[in-house]
């Protein structure tokens, strides 16, 4: 489609938008946890209100709404033969407020889960799904210019920037210039567009970690290895409990387990995220750990995420979101860790 | 964004995860092992490739991969040859007749290269459990005879009771088709035949390197030795074959638990030429763990 012009829709009709779609889908939103305030999750709305615009980046990503933590995949009965059951639900629903590191981490979804054979869940929860983005104020864990995120709208219906009094709306698909006809908004002026810049210009100026060297220089430093004093001094920090993965938008590998009912009658195969950082994540039957020392699974993570995945989707498998960084218990920085290797390159060099 | 997918439309035979139903026609307990030949409902065959595997699923157990270790020459059924080793493997080896069971697959893309192997002598060696896949390329072989030059399979087992396949291998013996040599690592008052691990016989065996494809499945650590004697005998890094196994889940590229540095072992082999696994580090390593090395 062309590019339509950018629309503005003040505050006030912005909660009667959002309780327009409300009455017709759910809205799954950024919401400050009751249990825990200052701490935001995605949620489903109950009112507009819930909406929380303002959220810092939430623990864990957007991505639970497509790929849930602990996802049936099929139930079985234990008949002979036993019948399988695959319940896929096709109600639509919008995923609203997701800033551009986490719409990047939806992408990376997108190609990792679409290669042949596809992850029909995944394609078929995110076609559920409108997705509506809107940008965000960095804290001092994001480094989303670093890997070049900060302006991301991909993939996304609707984007909304916010102003003074509302929001700055752009429309990047069909079915989101359809939802924003619920809304009342004027044509965004040259004011409005100004505003916006400012925006971001603000925004990119509060990054404050840096790489000392772009990312695809990461990859060629991968490539050449000779890193292994930086992989143990990283892993004799590191406790292996894995939740720099659990945490990371772009991460998506998983387990497989079954259930059974406790009545014996069937059960149901699940898909769990998982994390490579865990020790048994390549383990054999027959006993061999074919990444037993804790380096080598650091080694993979960053393999895995600045070199492979990197190299086969032309995107690094990072959306600077700064997660696994707040979450790590051992306090170990990803942003920290790219410059020792950088370092460590150079000194080789 | 495209119309939401409707219960219906959702095409089960291309949801990767979902198995099909195979029912169990045949069991037969070995020692140490449990053999298990499967059929699918409608009589079709596998139609798989000598060095692919299944996943198979006892619902309310899991999943596991197991080769196929059955030729496609003979489509009737398909067959596992499975030790206990956990919760999945355990599992199956209590399967009875007329039981069901989930299959995935065949999959793997990298086959034991039985093509290339055309008009050549073929060198295979087996230890333990690595006996399964290749008995399937064993037996097409056997079935393909006219195609292929000289036939040596060199198998390896821990004891005398760990010998799978007893009967088969015992024929094998005395087959003129192939050199069958058989070794025990730990030998029982009873045996007779030979003592020593797999590479003991390996040694004895002359080749002509111009001409030779080599297979081998095994254990971890068998790989590095088995390389260094054939390099020994001159024969080219890329035409020595290895069959891996790693921890699989999905067993088609998503799950990420079967990487081998960029490559995934579920799809891009479960068999690899030598040659493509020696550069990477991660193969290496587990030949070779005082060897920090780590390029990628
Ligand atoms: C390509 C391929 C082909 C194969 N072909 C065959 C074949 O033909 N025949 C055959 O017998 N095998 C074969 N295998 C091996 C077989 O897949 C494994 O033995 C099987 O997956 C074991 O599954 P399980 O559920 O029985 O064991 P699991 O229950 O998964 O456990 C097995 C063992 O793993 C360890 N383990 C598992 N989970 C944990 C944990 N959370 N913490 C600590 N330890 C843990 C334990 O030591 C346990 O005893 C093949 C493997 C591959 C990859
Ligand atoms: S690696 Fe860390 S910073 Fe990068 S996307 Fe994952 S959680 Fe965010
Ligand atoms: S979060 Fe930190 S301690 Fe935990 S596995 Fe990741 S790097 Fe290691
Ligand atoms: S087993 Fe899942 S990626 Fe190979």
């Amino acid at each position: 489609m062309t590019a339509p012009e950018n629309r503005v829709i003040p505050a006030s009709n912005f909660t009667r938008f959002l309780e327009a779609i409300m009455a017709e889908q759910p809205v799954i939103g950024p919401r400050e946890r009751p249990d825990q305030p200052g701490f935001y999750r995605f949620g489903r709305l109950a009112r507009a209100e819930d909406f929380a615009p303002d959220y810092g980046t939430t623990t864990v990503p957007p991505k639970k709404t497509f790929a849930a933590l602990r996802e049936k995949l099929f139930s079985f009965t234990l008949d002979s033969p036993p019948e399988l059951d695959l319940h896929f639900d096709s109600s639509p629903f919008v995923l609203l407020g997701i800033h551009p590191c986490d719409l990047s981490g939806i992408d990376a979804l997108d190609h990792a889960y679409s290669q042949p054979p596809a992850e029909v869940r995944w394609t078929a929860n995110r076609r559920r799904a409108s997705l509506i983005g809107l940008d965000c104020r960095p804290d001092s864990y994001c480094f989303c210019t670093q890997v070049g995120t900060e302006s991301n709208r991909n993939p996304c219906d609707l984007f909304l920037t916010p102003m003074e009094d509302g929001y700055l709306v752009e429309v990047h698909s069909d079915a989101g210039a359809a939802l924003l006809e619920k809304a009342d908004t004027r044509k965004a002026g040259e004011e409005d567009e100004a505003a916006a810049e400012q925006w971001r210009r603000e925004k990119a100026a509060g990054i404050v970690p840096e790489f000392d060297a772009p990312v695809e220089k990461i990859a060629d430093i991968l490539e050449v290895g000779g890193l292994t004093p930086v992989w143990k001094e990283t892993a004799d920090r590191c406790y292996s409990c894995g939740s720099c993965n659990t945490t990371c938008p772009t991460c998506f590998c998983f387990d497989m387990v079954d259930d059974i009912e406790p009545d014996l009658s069937g059960g149901a195969r699940y898909r769990t995220w998982d994390s490579c950082q865990l020790l048994d994540f390549a383990l054999v039957a027959s006993g061999h750990n074919f990444r037993g020392e804790r380096w080598q699974r650091v080694r993979h993570r960053w393999q895995r995420k600045f070199l492979y995945l990197y190299r086969q989707f032309d995107r690094p498998y990072c959306t600077g979101c700064g997660r696994c960084s707040r979450a790590c218990t051992a306090d170990i920085n990803l942003v920290d860790v790219a410059n020792r290797l950088i370092a460590a390159a150079q000194k080789e060099a | 964004m495209a119309e939401p997918a409707k219960n219906q439309a959702v095409d089960r035979t291309r949801i990767f995860y979902v198995p099909e139903r195979a029912r169990v026609m045949t069991t037969r307990q070995e020692p140490s092992a449990t053999f298990v030949e499967l059929g699918f409902e409608d009589g079709r065959p596998l139609n798989h490739h000598p060095g692919q595997f299944v996943q198979v699923s006892v619902f309310g157990y899991g999943e596991a991969p197991i080769s196929v270790c059955s030729s496609p020459t003979r489509p009737e059924s398909f067959a596992l040859c499975v030790q206990s080793m956990g919760n999945v493997s355990r599992a199956i080896a209590d399967l009875t007749p007329g039981d069901w069971v989930g299959i995935r697959g065949p999959y793997g893309r990298g086959c034991f290269p039985i093509d290339r192997m055309k008009n050549k002598d073929v060198l295979l060696i087996a230890g333990g459990i690595g006996m399964a896949p290749l008995r399937g390329l064993i037996q097409f072989i056997c079935d393909n005879r006219d195609d292929y030059g000289r036939f040596m399979v060199v198998y390896g087992a821990k004891t005398p009771s760990d010998i799978l396949f007893r009967e088969e291998t015992e024929q094998w013996t005395e087959n003129p088709d192939l050199d069958f040599y058989r070794t025990v690592d730990e030998p029982d008052d009873e045996w007779e035949g030979r003592t020593g691990v797999v590479t003991e016989p390996l040694k004895e065996i002359d080749i002509d390197p111009e001409n030779t494809i080599a297979a081998a499945c095994g254990p971890p650590v068998m790989f590095r030795f088995i390389a260094m004697d054939l390099l020994k005998k001159k024969l080219p890094e890329e035409r020595i074959y290895f069959s891996l196994e790693r921890r699989f889940k999905c067993g088609i590229g998503k799950c990420g638990h079967c990487q081998l540095n960029d490559l995934y072992v579920c799809q891009d082999g479960p068999v690899f030429r030598y040659a493509d696994l020696l550069k990477r580090t991660e193969a290496g390593e587990v030949w070779a763990p005082e060897k920090d090395q780590d390029t990628a």
